[in-house]
């Protein structure tokens, strides 16, 4: 970690993408993130119907006939030899997660605000490792994933039309 | 043969669950429909009203991570229609060099909305895609269908 080129300074833990769902319920999509060192707690993210067919393909390495939006953005990295170094979850500000993408261009690092959909898919296609900082992740929302899909399951079934 | 286009509007299209950016020529003689998807289409639809959401969509992202790299996109072309499938060509200075990458037109139309960049489309893709029964179609349609998207 002390070799990476992240400016940030306070401790990183590193994260997995665990799986991405669907909500039935919304047209959104909830991304479980959990940790590398074998803890159990997870993450949850709530993300964009597009940005989470995003990321389910990079997960499944499906290769879709013309490039995704965020193939595109790996193909500007290759074209240019800029190399996306990580992702870091900086904050969580009213259950909104930002995030920050490292590259490295040239010799020189740039970081970039990004929303952790966008910067997750661009890691998981670039093969960068994911962060979150101590702070956002005692800070994180949605801890008790479990109840909330038991919740959601009754409701789902009720709302289904047959 | 090239022919610099605008973007002329968004439509919604019912019958194919889809959204299809229209494109004109400058004196408006030419006439090129892009069916695109849902996100792309409210990407484009942010664009054009000059939208700044409050995080940045993914090709807000896109023209950041060219802005970090000090990459800069100097037009998009339309290039082939094959199989109602367009292809696009976005062409960008990194270094002093030259260089040209393959996408849809959506992220192309999108990130050049963004970028102040011209979009370009080749003379075939525009002759390709008329089809009388398209045509009618589109003459069918009324000003107040090129409204704005109620994403």
């Amino acid at each position: 970690m002390q070799q990476q080129t992240s400016t940030t300074t306070e401790s990183l833990l590193e994260l997995t993408v665990d799986r991405v769902v669907e909500d039935p319920n919304t047209d959104t999509w909830i991304l479980v993130l959990s940790r590398t060192d074998g803890r159990t707690e997870l993450l949850t993210i709530w993300i964009g119907a597009a940005e989470g067919e995003s990321i389910r393909r990079a997960l499944d390495t499906l290769v879709t006939p013309r490039p995704m939006s965020h193939d595109l953005i790996k193909s500007f990295g290759e074209h240019f030899g800029v190399k996306t170094e990580q992702v870091v979850l900086t904050n969580v500000k009213s259950s909104t997660y930002f995030a920050t993408v490292y590259l490295e261009s040239n010799g020189v690092a740039r970081a970039i605000d990004a929303r952790p959909s966008d910067a997750i898919a661009l890691a998981l296609r670039c093969r960068a490792p994911i962060y979150v900082t101590q702070d956002v992740w005692d800070r994180r929302g949605g801890q008790n994933l479990d109840a909330w899909l038991s919740k959601l399951a009754p409701k789902n079934i009720g709302t289904q039309e047959v | 043969m090239i022919t610099q286009m605008q973007v002329k509007g968004l439509m919604f299209d019912p019958y194919n669950n889809a959204y299809i950016v229209i494109l004109r020529d400058e004196d408006q003689s030419e006439m090129l429909p892009i069916w695109v998807g849902k996100s792309e289409a409210s990407s484009i639809s942010l664009a054009l009203e000059s939208v700044a959401p409050p995080r940045p969509m993914t090709h807000d992202f896109m023209k950041e991570y060219l802005n970090a790299a000090n990459a800069k996109v100097i037009s998009v072309v339309i290039t082939d229609l094959n199989e109602n499938t367009y292809y696009a060509k976005i062409h960008l200075t990194y270094e002093d060099s030259e260089y040209t990458v393959d996408s849809r037109p959506s992220d192309a139309i999108a990130l050049a909305l963004r970028s102040q960049a011209p979009i370009f489309a080749n003379e075939s893709v525009i002759r390709k895609q008329i089809s009388e029964e398209l045509d009618q179609w589109l003459e069918n349609l009324k000003p107040e269908d090129f409204g704005k998207l109620d994403s």
